[in-house]
């Protein structure tokens, strides 16, 4: 979703339907006990959560798969070899520059780029730079929303003014223009000591671009939970603020995290295929699922496999991750009830 | 029920409401005509056997900088106005090497040449009027020379600028004109006063940025109303970075100006988009009918363009351009002579022509074959171009105590020039350096790598030719003057001084003279190749490619600029 | 209300005003971002550059620069430093482009969630539910740039049924316009569909258990009654908020990239294209115009749904 409008709006009013925390419970079942046994019930996310795992195990082995199986590394081409295909050696790349579809064997499995590189390892090392970049981003993206989120809404007053104000300011920005904005900027100048060519500075950009879409609603849900009783108690304890944030807060807070992680992760997984795209992401020779689609464009249509096999594995991935998160966030939803009684 | 339909309603009133106006607001500016090139206009049927008249659609991957010839400086924005700006001289509406040789232009005959290659004067053709009706005078061509310091145009640093007398004083704002040019309105004399020969000043002439225009227009680039030319073609209806036509002169019929057709076809649209695969399929299936030279078509077409299409569709090599690694003499690594050697040894060129779609003739001299001084029986130093030898320059490598060198490889990014770079780089690794890309967006590729502070250590370069005179080469790309700290065009900071005194002396000579002999200058080209200071690996083949509504044998493919639009007929 | 239009306004104004200086500021960081490099040429020497410095106040101090860009945009004087044109031209000529894919669009993904998020309600927690679930969140999980190179390549390329790209004017030619839109829009579309269906099928879940609609039951209406007479009608009320906001972002050139796919030569197309150039007006006056759009339609919102729902008129 967020990848071509990136609206803010959509992540909110989908919170806002969320977690006012009043639950009734069943006598003897904790509130995880029972978020757990619904989602054992749903089939459907588990299948996709599993698949979702597969992926990330596929990619984390890649690897094993280069050394092993493909006996090549992601960037290494080898534009003017050969390949052996049933018996008659082919070339990897044609004299004017089509490279060999999928063979489905040890080498070029799902064929070659247009340099000659074996897809199917660039596919997996490129799903490690866009999971990798997806994780650091969300993780980014949640510790600092929940700073920011926390601080705003407990504090109120003037700290909730400037931090509300600033997530309106990135919340203005469509995520994509921003996103390449920051990426062009970066892209040539790094940050700091850190070069451009790092993985971290897409993951950077992505987990900026994200804060408002987690922080707004923790904000909200800070505001709401700071008039309950057992925060006045914690305060007439004599707790001091930091220690109510960290021990009383942050705890009552567990579930919209939850919820928020996979909803974050898919789309930051989104947003640096959309910034790869472009150009501002994975700078090359490094493969991701978002550059290589891009460069796979150049070689449509007599090579239309270097589009089509790691666009269908992200789509695959974020779908697998936005399934499941479907799946969490009913069973953590106190009002699932309805669902099911309806 | 009543309520719910009320909400729905309200929102589609204000879809509709705001439908239309969006259609109300297209209809203000100018009009481009649909994606299918079905217009055809009147075309009526002419002796040489094609039509003349009718509607043509051209397909190009990359805008042009600006179509105000006062500011731009690229292959797709020259390829439009040599036609509309016809300059003193012009080039030869012909295909290959006499498309090189000029004729006389707005002036009646070429330069007459004096005070040992300092003065040019010529006289301009009488009857002359702008594509707006006004007439020509002389004093508009200085206009335009000085409209194109000012801006300035983009070759004007080391075209013009500093080689007429008085144009750097202009160009500083120490003087109100350019004491070097003297235009007589009634007798239409103009004399040209030169710092120093210049060889090449007839080729200058030539340039659509010298073109005349009429006074007035602003010091400042137009890129949505360039000005009125001299010439059988004008542009209009530009929306920049998206599209323009090209339609008839209506004054050009009156002037006929020997050597200057005046064209076939009524109007031609040009539609830029930056998917060239996407372009080359629309020429295929003849929804478009021009595809630019200059962007190459992706080999994964080429199988269904050469059986589908083989009688509208060749390779030409115009032998202007060349594409080049530089690699940086001032600065570890390739400041070794042995680091140097390694590259241009190791490098398969047959990696980076398959890389080009299979377009790239191999090479390994810097002036390509149009160019007088191309090394035409001379071998290549480090063996023939071909698959190179690897492990011969990995020792190179380690002979040169540069091995585990880092080094930057500075990148543009559209196919196949970061495909190249991306094969590059690999080599790098493989030959013992540690090697990382360096991608920045094709639109500001140049001047961040021609920023000197940034030392860049290698990349990837083109160059294609302004005029078939080799120090359009040699003393933009490798002359030791022409390292500069910010615009730098000799980003591999080559400062040899036998290459800067060849360049100072051979400078002077005419282009007319060099076409007979080149000899010195080709013994400069196997010096360069032989000291490595730059990896040629190939001098590009260009594409005609046309749909099966144009007249492919009539087709003018010129030399220096490419298409020549008034060779474009209807069947 | 109209106290709370202002205030909102004011507020969007103040927004606006720091993202375009944090914008300036960005794009001043680039180190080759001094425009003046590109605007002099590839053979430009050190003076014709300090020249252009000069000519163009690219020496002057930043907040002088900034101050004189942010005027020369508001009195509709933005040219573009190393394009020549003016900028408010090129967003004029872009609009049709953007406007026509952003509520075509718009239309068409409102209008399938709606029946797919009512349908997938209905049926809740049946196999026609979980069905719905799957496509909605595959929908949500196509990047643009990957379903419209598939798109264009099949039905555009090998079945030639829709053109390579490009926009045509309605007033051009209306069938040619649709024609070229058909595939943006869908492809624009297949995002929101995913998620607002969802989030129409939780809305109207929620709202079914609400005591009102216990009571309407409780009347003896028929189930079809207390669905569209109560439920969905409380159910559509976010639903439009969201869409005018989402809206609103597409028409200030949010769809980038459905937009470079499909070479519409749009908003999103010209911001793009100018980050690419690192060409600092027309980003600028892109991100106000886009900041402009959501102001614009957030209020016309807050006005139909005052309209719709008499609670909030009162208050």
């Amino acid at each position: 979703m967020a990848t071509t409008s990136a609206s803010g709006t959509e992540f909110s009013a989908g919170l806002n339907a969320g977690f006012e925390a009043d639950e009734e419970l069943p006598p003897g079942l904790g509130p995880w006990r029972l978020a757990w046994r619904r989602l054992r019930r749903n089939h459907v996310a588990l299948f996709f959560g599993g698949l979702f795992l597969l992926i990330v195990v596929m990619c984390a082995l890649a690897p094993v798969y280069a050394s092993d199986v493909a006996h090549t590394g992601p960037n290494v081409g080898n534009i003017t070899g050969t390949v052996t295909v049933g018996g008659h050696p082919e070339n990897i790349v044609s004299l004017t520059g089509i490279p060999i579809g999928p063979t489905y064997h040890s080498r070029y499995f799902f064929g070659a780029d247009a340099n000659g590189r074996d897809t199917a390892v660039r596919l997996l090392y490129g799903g490690r730079n866009s999971l990798e970049i997806g994780f650091i981003a969300t993780i980014i993206t949640m510790v600092l929303a929940m700073i920011v989120g926390i601080i705003a809404g407990y504090h109120r007053g003037i700290a909730d003014g400037l931090i509300s104000r600033g997530m309106d300011i990135i919340w203005a920005f469509p995520a994509v223009l921003l996103g390449v904005t920051l990426g062009t900027v970066l892209a040539v100048g790094g940050i700091g000591p850190i070069h451009g060519n790092n993985l971290f500075v897409p993951a950077f950009v992505i987990g900026i671009v994200y804060i408002p879409y987690v922080g707004k609603p923790v904000r909200a849900q800070v505001l709401q939970m700071r008039e309950r009783e057992f925060i006045d108690a914690a305060r007439q304890q004599g707790l001091s603020h930091t220690r109510i944030m960290f021990s009383e807060i942050l705890p009552n807070l567990a579930s919209t995290v939850i919820v928020f992680i996979p909803l974050i992760l898919a789309n930051a997984i989104l947003l640096e295929a959309a910034l790869s795209y472009l150009g501002v992401g994975v700078q090359p020779p490094n493969p991701s699922w978002g550059n290589m689609i891009s460069d796979g464009i150049s070689t449509i249509p007599a090579a239309f496999h270097n589009v089509l096999v790691p666009g269908v594995m992200l789509v695959l991935c974020v779908m697998s991750i936005n399934i499941f998160g479907d799946g969490l966030r009913d069973a953590l939803d106190p009002r699932a009830k309805v669902r099911i009684a309806h | 029920m009543k309520r719910y339909v009320r909400s729905v309603a309200a929102m589609l009133l204000m879809a509709v409401a705001a439908l239309v106006i969006a259609a109300c607001g297209s209809s203000g500016s100018s009009s481009s005509s649909s994606s299918s090139a079905s217009s055809s206009g009147a075309a009526s049927t002419s002796a040489a056997g094609g039509k003349s008249g009718g509607t043509i659609t051209w397909v190009e991957g990359t805008a042009p900088q600006s179509l105000d010839p006062g500011f731009d400086y690229t292959t797709q924005g020259a390829e439009i106005n040599w036609i509309v700006y016809t300059g003193l001289v012009t080039y030869q509406h012909q295909n290959g090497i006499p498309g090189t040789s000029l004729i006389p232009g707005v002036a009646t005959a070429l330069p007459k040449i004096s005070d040992g290659g300092k003065t040019y004067t010529v006289t301009l053709r009488k009857g002359l009027v702008f594509s707006n009706g006004k007439p020509v005078v002389a004093s508009d061509f200085a206009y335009a020379v000085e409209r194109a310091i000012k801006i300035p145009w983009g070759g004007s640093g080391q075209f013009i600028t500093p080689v007429i007398v008085g144009g750097t004083a202009f160009s500083t704002g120490k003087a109100k004109t350019i004491s070097g040019i003297t235009a007589n309105d009634s007798t239409g004399q103009i004399t040209i006063h030169l710092t120093a020969p210049y060889g090449a000043f007839d080729n200058v002439l030539a340039e659509p940025s010298l073109g005349i225009i009429p006074k007035g227009i602003p010091f400042q680039n137009q890129p949505n109303n360039p000005p009125p030319g001299v010439g059988p073609y004008m542009v209009k209806n530009i929306v920049p970075n998206a599209s323009f036509s090209v339609v008839k002169n209506p004054y050009w019929s009156k002037m006929n100006i020997p050597g200057i057709p005046a064209g076939h076809v009524d109007q031609i649209n040009m539609k830029i988009s930056a998917n060239v695969a996407s372009n080359a399929e629309s020429v295929l299936n003849n929804s478009a009918d021009v595809f630019d030279w200059a962007d190459t078509i992706p080999g994964s077409l080429l199988p269904q363009i050469q059986s589908q299409a083989s009688t509208r569709y060749r390779l030409v090599n115009l032998g202007g351009s060349v594409y080049y690694i530089f690699l940086n003499s001032q600065n570890k690594p390739f400041n070794n002579q042995l680091a140097r050697e390694a590259v241009v040894t190791g490098l398969n060129q047959d990696a980076m022509s398959r890389l080009g779609s299979g377009t790239l003739t191999p090479a390994c001299f810097f002036l390509p074959p149009a160019i007088p001084g191309h090394p035409t029986s001379a071998s290549c130093p480090y063996g023939t171009p071909g698959l190179g030898n690897l492990a011969k320059a990995k020792q190179l490598v380690q002979q040169s105590g540069m091995a585990g060198q880092p080094v930057t490889v500075w990148s543009q990014e559209r196919a196949p020039r970061q495909q190249w770079m991306t094969y590059y780089t690999q080599f790098l690794n493989q030959i013992g350096f540690k090697a990382t890309q360096k991608l920045i967006s094709d639109p500001t590729y140049f001047t961040t790598i021609g920023q000197l502070k940034l030392h860049p250590q290698t990349g990837f370069l083109d160059w294609n030719q302004d005029f078939p005179n080799p120090v359009d080469f040699y003393g933009v790309l490798l002359d030791g003057h022409a390292i500069l700290p910010t615009n730098n065009e000799n980003v591999g900071e080559v400062n040899d001084p036998y290459i800067n005194a060849q360049v100072a002396k051979l400078g002077q000579v005419p282009t007319v003279q060099l076409q007979h002999n080149s000899a010195a200058w080709q013994a400069v080209d196997e010096y360069v190749a032989k000291k490595a200071y730059v990896a040629t690996f190939g001098y590009q083949r260009f594409p005609e490619f046309v749909s099966n509504r144009i007249n492919f044998n009539s087709l003018v493919f010129q030399s220096v600029y490419g298409w020549d639009l008034t060779s474009f007929q209807l069947k | 209300m109209t106290r709370f239009i202002v205030r909102r306004l004011l507020g969007m104004i103040v927004v606006m005003l720091i993202i375009s200086i944090i914008t300036f500021l960005l794009l001043a960081a680039i180190p080759n971002g001094n425009p003046a490099y590109r605007l002099a040429g590839r053979t430009a020497t050190a003076a014709e550059i300090h020249d252009i410095e000069v000519k163009y106040g690219f020496n002057k101090p930043i907040y002088v620069q900034y101050v004189r860009t942010m005027k020369n945009i508001f009195t509709g004087q933005a040219y573009s430093y190393t394009q020549g044109f003016n900028v408010l031209d090129e967003l004029r000529a872009g609009l049709p482009a953007t406007l026509s894919l952003a509520i075509g669009a718009g239309v068409i993904w409102l209008v399938i969630s709606i029946i797919v998020g009512t349908l997938a309600a209905v049926r809740a927690g049946r196999y026609t539910d979980r069905v719905l679930t799957v496509l909605s969140m595959a929908g949500v999980s196509f990047p643009p740039f990957f379903l419209g190179a598939v798109l264009l390549y099949f039905l555009g390329y090998k079945a030639g049924i829709f053109p390579l790209g490009g926009y045509v004017k309605f007033t051009s030619n209306p069938w040619q316009w649709f024609v070229h839109l058909v595939l943006p829009w869908a492809t624009l579309s297949v995002l929101f569909i995913g998620f607002y269906s969802r989030v129409l099928r939780s809305n109207i879940l929620d709202t079914s258990s609400e005591d009102y609609v216990r009571a309407a039951r409780a009347k003896g209406l028929s189930e079809r009654q207390v669905l569209f007479r109560h439920i969905l009608r409380n159910s559509l009320l976010p639903i439009i908020s969201l869409w005018g906001l989402d809206l609103a972002q597409v028409i200030g050139g949010g769809a980038i990239l459905t937009e470079s796919v499909y070479n519409l030569h749009g908003v999103g197309q010209l911001a793009a294209d100018s980050i690419g150039k690192l060409d600092v007006v027309p980003i600028l006056v892109v991100v106000i115009f886009t900041a402009f759009a959501v102001v614009l339609l957030a209020a016309v919102i807050d006005i139909v749904y005052a309209y719709l729902d008499p609670r909030i008129r009162l208050a």
